[in-house]
């Protein structure tokens, strides 16, 4: 028995794409009114436009603003010759005649793009503490969006927060939360520019704690860091003459 | 130890509105994703066929729009130029693992003899894919898939109304070719016929 199949393809007057620039408001006037006719009376391009809802809940189940606003920065910020996260930007901005940071501040791709710019004041001591342009950055996603946690503000309450690092070239990255209950390694890996993956609640008991970032370029063994920090505090965090400290006090907003 | 919680996803707290920049359309980030990210995403994963490759590839082709910026100010419809782009990107990753994908194909045909499932259209227009030469492939989506009409993908694409039938002939040819041993039974559309 044979089965002929049409493998899709356009119809008369239906087209999955034109279903999808209505959606996305590409279409006006006369055209608009048309195709708006032939969905309200056409089964298969009704079937069309709940298959693009099911694929905006696919999205925003999978791949949410933000997430996909810290892949893109860290790429950009990863790219050969990208130059640093300011020229980044500038760059796009002069390309694109957008307003690239603006955007990117509002909508959290400063993740990689503008963190630098933003937090150069994020550590307490970075004459101390800093070799080579090295950043350690805390985002934090509240009720009133993604943004830079300033220096010395509270963390807000059950607020979301990322670490974003600049390794400065280092090879490798630790990045641990240390307070009155101990210490804890967020991150012990390959030193990547951007912002880390996976983000994080600080539920401790106390109210003060730090972030405190190890960079070397030899790999950083995160059991024994924890060991030191847990006993010694952030002074006790370098595993050897060769590593970059970066030390980032938190203080606990109200709960 | 100090405690934390992971937070699922890696997002940066609950999923909300995020605040609008107010630019116009296609100006930023996040209107591009509002307005094209779905699509995209959903185009990786129809290719792909893997959600952590899907992700991947769409925060790829949005760093992609990003620096061609310039052609997306300029496109008709940044809809259709965000799906080509995300078509493309995935072909190219597709072609780089061309064994696995020749493998769909035995894959729908043993579903069907086995278990009785008819192949989808569209799943069946992705596995045919892998048989057909990389300049119909493309092609192949734009119309199987994405449903613009021949004259249609001719303004799309910037090639020749003759040149986008060539292409489908030669799709359908070697998806015949594919087919005549894997499933017999199938009939593929005469090319003459397509609208």
């Amino acid at each position: 028995m044979s089965l002929k199949s049409t493998l899709g393809g356009p119809g008369v007057a239906c087209s999955a794409m034109r279903i999808r620039r209505l959606a996305a408001g590409e279409i006006a006037g006369e055209e608009r009114a048309r195709t708006e006719a032939h969905l309200a009376a056409c089964a298969r391009c009704q079937e069309t436009e709940r298959e693009l809802d099911r694929e905006r809940a696919r999205l925003a189940a999978d791949l949410p603003f933000d997430m996909l606003a810290a892949g893109v920065a860290e790429r950009l910020a990863r790219a050969p010759g990208a130059g640093t996260s300011r020229g980044i930007a500038e760059r796009l901005g002069r390309v694109r005649g957008m307003r690239v940071l603006a955007l990117a501040l509002a909508a959290g791709v400063a993740f990689a793009v503008a963190v630098p710019a933003v937090l150069r004041v994020a550590h307490d001591r970075p004459s101390e503490r800093t070799k080579g342009g090295a950043e350690l950055s805390v985002w934090v996603r509240d009720g009133s969006g993604v943004r830079a946690l300033a220096p010395g503000e509270p963390v807000p309450g059950r607020a979301a927060l990322r670490v974003g690092l600049s390794p400065a070239g280092r090879r490798f990255a630790a990045v641990a939360l240390v307070d009155a209950d101990g210490a804890v390694i967020l991150h012990a890996g390959a030193a990547e520019p951007g912002v880390l993956p996976g983000a994080f609640e600080w539920t401790g008991s106390g109210e003060e704690g730090t972030l405190v970032l190890v960079l070397d370029d030899t790999p950083i063994d995160a059991a024994a860091l924890a060991h030191r920090l847990a006993h010694g505090g952030p002074d006790t965090a370098a595993p050897g003459d060769g590593a970059d400290v970066l030390v980032r006090p938190l203080r606990r907003g109200a709960r | 130890m100090a405690r934390f919680a992971v937070i699922p996803g890696g997002r940066a707290g609950a999923s909300g509105p995020l605040p609008s920049t107010g630019e116009a359309r296609g100006g930023t980030l996040e209107e591009l994703y509002r307005c094209h990210a779905a699509a995209v995403y959903a185009r990786c994963r129809y290719l792909l066929r893997d959600d952590e490759a899907a992700r991947d590839a769409t925060q790829d082709v949005f760093v992609k729009v990003l620096r061609g910026a310039e052609e997306l100010a300029a496109a008709t419809s940044p809809a259709a130029l965000l799906l080509r782009m995300a078509t493309n990107h995935c072909l190219n990753l597709m072609r780089a693992s061309r064994a696995a994908w020749r493998g769909e194909i035995e894959r729908i045909a043993r579903e069907r003899s086995v278990r009785g499932i008819e192949p989808d259209a569209r799943e069946l227009v992705r596995a045919l894919l892998g048989v057909a030469p990389a300049e119909a492939q493309e092609i192949a989506v734009l119309y199987f898939v994405d449903e613009l009409t021949q004259a249609e993908i001719a303004t799309e694409s910037g090639r020749s109304l003759p040149t986008v039938r060539k292409r489908l002939r030669e799709f359908l040819a070697a998806a015949r070719g594919a087919l005549a041993e894997a499933l017999p039974a199938l009939v593929l559309p005469d090319p003459e016929e397509l609208p």
